[in-house]
C-alpha cells in the first residue's frame, strides 16, 4: 500500500499540475500586465516578477521558459516560487507566454521576453513616507533585499517620538553602497545627523553660528573623510487645483563640508543670491558638481512669497568645483550645463561609479522635481561633454531621485508613473552604449501591492549589504544621546 | 432593583440610536474595516492590533445607528453578566457588575470634540472588548487545576494576550494570578501562577522589541487610547484604568461581598451600584447642542442632503431662540453657507439666520480644517487643500471612510481615474460603502458625465479659477473668503459669481460687493434679484449717498420698508453688542443683512 501510494500521489500531482494548451488560436497584442514587466532587461539575482494579468478572460495559464527549466502558472496573479525562478534567472533570457480562454476555446497572446543582465546590489534602502505637507508622524526607513521580497525597518520615528513631541527623519546616504558608514537626519525631538562611522553610532549637529542651518542633502565623499552637504531654509505651499499637489521651494541655501575626523563644518558656497543645492561628487572625489539658481529678491517673509509667486522662472543650473582632498582646498566655480538658457531647471545631478556619466532631473523650473508632473531625466557624457534627454526612462509623470549601482551596470529611481501621486521604485539597465532598458517595479512578493499601498517610497539608495545596527539601537542611541555640536571652520581656496 | 439590569441596557440602547445617533455615525465615519488581507495586515504590527481590528470591525455597523449600538449594549451586558458570573457576585449586590460597563458608557459618550482626537483603530469598541478579553483569561485559568499546565497556559495566555490584546491582556493575568492565589482550591497552583504572570507580564513588552516600531514607553500601555493633539493623557485613559482597578480588586473584594449577601447593607450598595451606574455616564455624558447639529450637518453634507442641513440650522436656531446668549460655531454658520449655496438659496436665506463664532466646547487645539476641511475645500472647488486635509487626517488617525470617500471624488473631480480607482477600490471592499463606490466606479473616466453629476456638476464651474499656490495656515475660513474676494478669473461661471457675491457680502466692503455684484448679474441675468442682494445694495448705495443707484436699481419696496424700520430701531438702541441687538430686535428685523452688517461684528475666523 506505502509503495503504492508515492507513485499515486506523483500521478494526481502531474495530473493536478496545469499545462500549456495543446491547441489555441493567436492575439497580436502583449497581454497587459501589472507592473510591466514586458520585454525587459532585468538582473540576475533579482526576486521573481511577480504580476497580474489584466486581459479579459475565464482563466489564465503562464508558461515561464528559460534554456533549463520551464514553469506552468495557473490564475491572473502569477506568483513564482523562488526556487524555480533562481533556475530560470539562471539562463540568458526567459520567454514568457500567457494564454487566456474564453468562449471555451485558448488564445495565445503575443510571447514576452526578460533579459537576464548584470548582477544588482543586493540591497537597497528608501524612506516611506505619507504624500502629505505638514503632518509626518509615520516615516521610516526601510531596507528591502533585491533577491528575495525580505524588508525590514532600518529606523522609524514612531520609535522614538511621542504624542507632543515629533520627530522627522531624512536622507539616509552610505559611504560606496556600504552600511558600515552612513548617515541619516533626525530632526526636532532628539535632532542631530545620526552618522555611523566604522560600525558606531555618533550623533553630530551641524549647525553652527556661520551657517543656515543643519546639513541637508548630503554626498559622502568616496575616498576621504568629508561630507557635502546642503543647508537649506524649506518652505511647501499647496497647488489650489493643478495635478501638481505641493510647490516646494529653498528662499536660501548653501553648501557645507563636514570634515568627519575634525567635526568641523566650512563652507563650500554661500552667496546669499545663490540657492545652491544638491552636491554630488564626482568619481574620483576632485570635483563637486551641484546645482544653483540666483534669486536677488528681499528676505523674510516678503521673499518667500516672492519666490513662491515668480517660481516658475526658477531654473537651476548645473556647476561643478574642483576639489583636492589631501589640502581640502576648493578651486572656482564651473557651470557645466545652463539649463536656463532652454528654460529648465537641473535637479539631483549623480555621478555614475566610473566616472563617465552624469544623471540628473530636468524640469520646467523649481529645485523640486519629485512634486512637478513634468520632470524628466537627462545625461552627460562627461568624457565628451554631450547630453541627451532620456526618453526610455522618462514618463508623463515626475521622475526624480536616482542612484547608481555600486558596478553602474543599474539605476533605481522614484517616479510616479503609476498613478501620478504616489512615488514608486522603478530599475533600469545601462548597456555599453549609454542607452538605458525599459524600466521595471521594485519586485513585490503580492503583485497588488503597488495599487494597495498608500504610502510613497523615496530616496532610494543601493547598498552591498544590510545595516548591521538594529532600528532598537538606533532608537535608544538617538533617545539617549545628545548631539555634538560641530565647529565652523573657514573655507580654503585655491 | 435586580431588573435593572436588563432595563439599563435597554434604555441605553434607546438613548443611544435615537439621541446620539449622530455621535455614533461620526465615531463610524472616522472609522475603517474592510474585507481585505493586504489592510488588515497592518494589524499584526503591533501589540493589541487585533483587538483594536475587531474593534474596526465592530465599528462599522455604527453605520446603522441603532446597529452598532445594539452590538455594543450587548456587549457591555456580556461584560456585566460575566463579572457577576466570574465573581460570583450575589444576586441582591448584581448591580455592581455594571459598574465596569458604566465607566465604559462614560468613556465613549463624554467624549465630544475628542472623537476627533483619538488615532487608535476600533477605540469606541475597544475598552469593552480589552475588558471582555481579561475576564475570559481569568476564567480560563481559573478552570485549569494542573500546576504544569497552569504555568504554560498563563505564560502562553500572557504573551498570546499581550500580542492580540495588550494592556486588557496584562490586566486579565494578574486579575488571573490574584483571584487564584486567593481561591484556588489547588495549592501547588498558586507559584507556578504567579511565575507564569511574572514572566508573562516583564517578558512579553520586551519580546516584541526587536520588531517593534513603536515608542517603547507605552510598552505596558499599549491599546490604551493615544491622542493626536495635546490633551492631558489621563482624560481618556482615567476611565480605562478605573475599570481595569474594579477588575483587579474585584477578586479581593469577592469574599467580602459573598459575606454581605442578604444583610441590610447589601441593599444600599446595591442602591449605591445602581445610582453610580446611572449618574456617572448621565452627569458626564457630552452634551453641546451646537457639537451635535455640527455632527448631523457634517453628515448631511456628506450625503449631499443640502435642505437637510439648512433644517438643522433652522432647528437649532428655533430652539435657542429666546437665549440672547447663544450663538452658533463657525463650523455651523460655514457649513450652512454651503448648503444654502448647494441649495440655491444663498439670495434668498444668506441672512435669515443667526450668525456668530461661539467658541467649541473643548479644551484642546482642534484645527477647523481637520473637522470640517475636507467637505469645505471639496464643495468649494479647490481640490489642493481637500487632497491635503484628506492626507493629514489619514496620518494623524489612520485613513478612514470619510477621507477615502474624499479622496476618490477629488480624483475624479481632477480626472485621475488611476488614482480615483485606488481609493474607491478601498471602499469597495466595506460592507457599507461598497454600492457608493460602485457607482463613483462608474464615473471614472467619463468625464462628461462627471460634469452632469452630483456632486461634481456644482463643483466642476468653480474650478474656474487658475492655478495658484497657497496655504490655509490661517484657518480654512479666513482662506475662502480670501479666495473668493480675490479677483474674478477671466472665464468665471455664474456660480462662481454668485458665491464670490456672498463673500462679498460677508466681508461687508461696499466696493468689492459692487464688483462681485455686477458680475453676478452680468453672467447670472437673474428675471429678479434676490432679497438679501436687494438689500445689500440699498444699504451700501445709502451709505454712499449714491442717489442714482437708489434710482435705478429695481429694489422692492419691502426692502426700503424694513431698512427703515430697523434704522428707526436701531436709532433707539445704540451701542449694543451682537447678543444685546439679538435679544432687541425681533427676528424680521434681525434676520436682515442690515443686522449683519451692523451688529455681526469681530467674528473669529479658525
Amino acid at each position: 500500500m506505502k509503495k503504492l501510494s508515492i507513485p499515486a500521489l506523483a500521478m494526481l500531482f502531474v495530473a493536478c499540475s496545469p499545462k500549456a494548451p495543446a491547441t489555441y488560436s493567436t492575439a497580436n497584442s502583449v497581454p497587459t500586465i501589472f507592473p510591466d514587466y514586458t520585454d525587459i532587461t532585468i538582473p540576475c539575482n533579482i526576486a521573481p516578477l511577480n504580476f497580474l494579468i489584466e486581459e479579459q478572460a475565464d482563466a489564465f495559464i503562464t508558461v515561464l521558459k528559460s534554456t533549463s527549466v520551464e514553469i506552468v502558472i495557473k490564475g491572473s496573479e502569477v506568483r513564482i516560487p523562488k526556487s524555480k525562478w533562481n533556475k530560470l534567472t539562471n539562463a540568458p533570457e526567459i520567454s514568457v507566454q500567457i494564454f487566456g480562454y474564453t468562449d471555451k476555446q485558448w488564445t495565445a497572446y503575443k510571447p514576452f521576453k526578460m533579459t537576464i543582465s548584470d548582477e544588482i546590489d543586493p540591497y537597497i534602502s528608501y524612506r516611506i513616507i505619507p504624500v502629505a505637507v505638514e503632518a509626518y508622524e509615520k516615516l521610516s526607513i526601510h531596507q528591502r533585499s533585491l533577491t528575495s521580497f525580505k524588508e525590514n525597518v532600518v529606523f522609524a520615528n514612531t520609535m522614538v517620538h511621542n504624542n507632543s513631541q515629533g520627530t522627522c527623519i531624512n536622507c539616509h546616504y552610505y559611504r560606496n553602497w556600504e552600511t558600515d558608514n552612513m548617515l541619516f537626519h533626525v530632526r526636532q525631538y532628539k535632532g542631530g545627523t545620526v552618522l555611523v562611522l566604522n560600525g558606531e553610532l555618533h550623533k553630530v549637529n551641524m549647525k553652527t553660528d556661520s551657517t543656515l542651518s543643519a546639513g541637508v542633502y548630503p554626498a559622502w565623499h568616496p575616498t576621504h573623510d568629508y561630507i557635502a552637504l546642503s543647508n537649506n531654509r524649506t518652505h511647501q505651499s499647496v497647488h489650489a487645483a493643478s495635478h501638481d499637489k505641493l510647490e516646494v521651494l529653498d528662499d536660501i541655501s548653501d553648501l557645507i563640508l563636514y570634515d568627519i575626523k575634525n567635526n568641523t563644518v566650512s563652507v563650500i558656497e554661500n552667496d546669499s543670491c545663490e540657492l545652491e543645492n544638491y552636491p554630488a561628487w564626482s568619481a574620483d572625489g576632485k570635483k563637486l558638481y551641484y546645482v544653483s539658481y540666483r534669486y536677488e529678491g528681499g528676505y523674510g517673509d516678503k521673499r518667500k512669497n516672492e519666490m513662491f509667486l515668480a517660481r516658475e522662472d526658477f531654473h537651476f543650473n548645473l556647476y561643478s568645483k574642483s576639489f583636492d582632498p589631501d589640502t581640502r582646498t576648493w578651486g572656482p566655480v564651473v557651470m557645466e550645463y545652463d539649463a536656463a538658457a532652454v528654460d529648465s531647471s537641473i535637479t539631483w545631478p549623480r555621478v555614475s561609479p566610473d566616472g563617465t556619466k552624469l544623471l540628473a532631473c530636468i524640469s520646467t523650473h523649481g529645485v523640486f522635481p519629485l512634486d512637478q508632473i513634468v520632470s524628466d531625466y537627462i545625461m552627460f557624457d562627461l568624457t565628451s561633454g554631450s547630453y541627451r534627454h532620456v526618453d526610455e526612462l522618462n514618463s508623463p509623470f515626475a521622475e526624480s531621485y536616482h542612484t547608481w549601482s555600486s558596478n553602474g551596470k543599474w539605476i533605481v529611481f522614484s517616479t510616479r508613473r503609476e498613478d501620478g501621486v504616489h512615488t514608486r521604485l522603478y530599475f533600469s539597465h545601462i548597456d555599453e552604449n549609454g542607452r538605458f532598458s525599459k524600466p521595471f517595479a521594485l519586485p513585490q512578493r503580492d503583485p497588488e501591492f503597488n495599487r494597495e499601498f498608500l504610502y510613497a517610497f523615496n530616496i532610494p539608495e543601493f547598498m552591498k549589504e544590510p545595516v548591521h545596527i538594529s532600528p532598537r539601537q538606533f532608537a535608544s542611541f538617538i533617545s539617549s544621546t545628545e548631539a555634538t555640536r560641530s565647529k565652523y571652520e573657514s573655507k580654503r581656496e585655491k | 432593583m435586580a431588573k435593572a439590569r436588563w432595563i439599563l441596557p435597554v434604555l441605553l440602547w434607546i438613548v443611544l440610536s435615537f439621541f446620539s445617533n449622530e455621535f455614533l455615525q461620526k465615531v463610524e465615519e472616522r472609522s475603517f474595516f474592510a474585507f481585505d488581507l493586504f489592510w488588515l495586515r497592518n494589524f499584526l504590527y503591533k501589540p493589541s492590533g487585533i483587538l483594536s481590528c475587531c474593534g474596526a470591525f465592530l465599528t462599522q455597523f455604527l453605520h446603522i445607528p441603532w446597529m452598532g449600538a445594539l452590538i455594543w449594549v450587548l456587549l457591555l451586558t456580556a461584560s456585566a453578566e460575566l463579572t457577576r458570573k466570574v465573581f460570583r457576585i450575589p444576586n441582591n449586590l448584581s448591580l455592581l457588575s455594571y459598574i465596569p460597563a458604566s465607566i465604559f458608557v462614560t468613556y465613549n459618550m463624554t467624549m465630544g470634540y475628542i472623537v476627533y482626537n483619538l488615532n487608535i483603530p476600533g477605540f469606541f469598541f475597544l475598552p469593552v472588548l480589552g475588558y471582555l478579553w481579561a475576564i475570559l483569561t481569568l476564567s480560563v485559568l481559573r478552570k485549569i487545576q494542573k500546576p504544569l499546565a497552569l504555568i504554560m497556559l498563563t505564560a502562553l495566555l500572557g504573551f498570546a494576550g499581550y500580542y492580540i490584546a495588550g494592556f486588557y491582556a496584562i490586566v486579565g493575568i494578574i486579575t488571573a494570578v490574584i483571584d487564584i492565589v486567593l481561591y484556588s482550591n489547588c495549592i501547588s497552583c498558586r507559584i507556578p501562577t504567579v511565575t507564569g504572570a511574572l514572566a508573562a507580564i516583564l517578558l512579553a513588552p520586551i519580546a516584541f522589541v526587536p520588531t517593534a516600531t513603536y515608542n517603547l514607553s507605552t510598552g505596558w500601555t499599549i491599546g490604551m487610547p493615544e491622542q493626536i493633539f495635546s490633551l492631558s493623557r489621563s482624560r481618556m485613559q482615567l476611565p480605562i484604568v478605573a475599570a481595569m482597578l474594579f477588575l483587579l480588586t474585584m477578586p479581593l473584594s469577592r469574599h467580602f461581598l459573598n459575606k454581605l449577601s442578604g444583610k441590610p447593607l447589601s441593599s444600599i450598595i446595591q442602591g449605591l451600584a445602581l445610582a453610580v451606574t446611572i449618574a456617572i455616564p448621565t452627569v458626564f455624558w457630552f452634551r453641546d447642542d451646537n457639537f451635535k447639529a455640527e455632527l448631523q450637518m457634517i453628515n448631511a453634507v456628506d450625503n449631499l442632503e443640502w435642505e437637510n442641513a439648512i433644517d438643522i440650522y433652522s432647528r437649532l436656531q428655533k430652539k435657542h431662540e429666546k437665549e440672547s446668549s447663544w450663538q452658533p460655531t463657525r463650523v455651523l454658520v460655514l457649513l450652512k453657507d454651503l448648503a444654502l449655496i448647494k441649495a440655491d438659496k444663498d439670495g434668498q436665506l444668506a441672512f435669515n439666520f443667526d450668525d456668530g463664532s461661539k467658541i467649541q466646547k473643548r479644551d484642546f487645539n482642534l484645527p477647523m480644517s481637520l473637522q470640517i476641511g475636507k467637505e469645505l475645500f471639496f464643495y468649494y472647488g479647490i481640490p489642493g487643500l481637500c487632497n491635503r486635509w484628506c492626507i493629514e487626517e489619514s496620518v494623524l488617525s489612520g485613513w478612514n471612510n470619510m477621507t477615502y470617500k474624499y479622496m476618490a471624488m477629488n480624483a475624479i473631480l481632477q480626472g485621475n481615474t488611476c488614482l480615483a480607482m485606488k481609493y474607491i477600490d478601498k471602499l469597495g471592499h466595506t460592507l457599507f460603502y461598497r454600492k457608493w463606490a460602485k457607482q463613483q466606479l462608474e464615473l471614472c473616466g467619463n468625464n462628461s458625465f462627471v460634469s452632469t453629476t452630483s456632486p461634481y456638476d456644482k463643483i466642476l464651474p468653480l474650478m474656474c479659477y487658475d492655478d495658484k499656490v497657497c496655504s490655509d495656515f490661517d484657518g480654512c475660513e479666513l482662506f475662502l473668503t480670501n479666495h473668493f474676494n480675490g479677483p474674478s478669473p477671466l472665464n468665471s461661471t455664474p456660480l462662481y459669481d454668485r458665491v464670490a457675491l456672498l463673500f462679498a457680502m460677508k466681508s461687508k466692503q461696499s466696493t468689492l460687493f459692487w464688483t462681485k455684484l455686477f458680475l453676478y448679474l452680468d453672467s447670472n441675468n437673474p428675471s429678479k434679484i434676490d432679497k438679501y442682494y436687494q438689500e445689500a445694495a440699498y444699504l451700501f448705495s445709502i451709505n454712499s449717498r449714491n442717489e442714482e443707484l437708489l434710482k435705478s436699481l429695481p429694489f422692492d419696496n419691502n426692502i426700503k420698508n424694513i431698512y427703515n424700520t430697523f434704522i428707526d430701531k436701531a436709532s433707539k438702541v445704540r451701542n449694543k453688542n451682537n447678543e444685546e441687538a439679538r435679544a432687541i430686535f425681533p427676528p424680521n428685523l434681525r434676520h436682515t443683512f442690515y443686522f449683519y452688517f451692523y451688529y455681526i461684528n469681530e467674528l473669529q475666523m479658525f
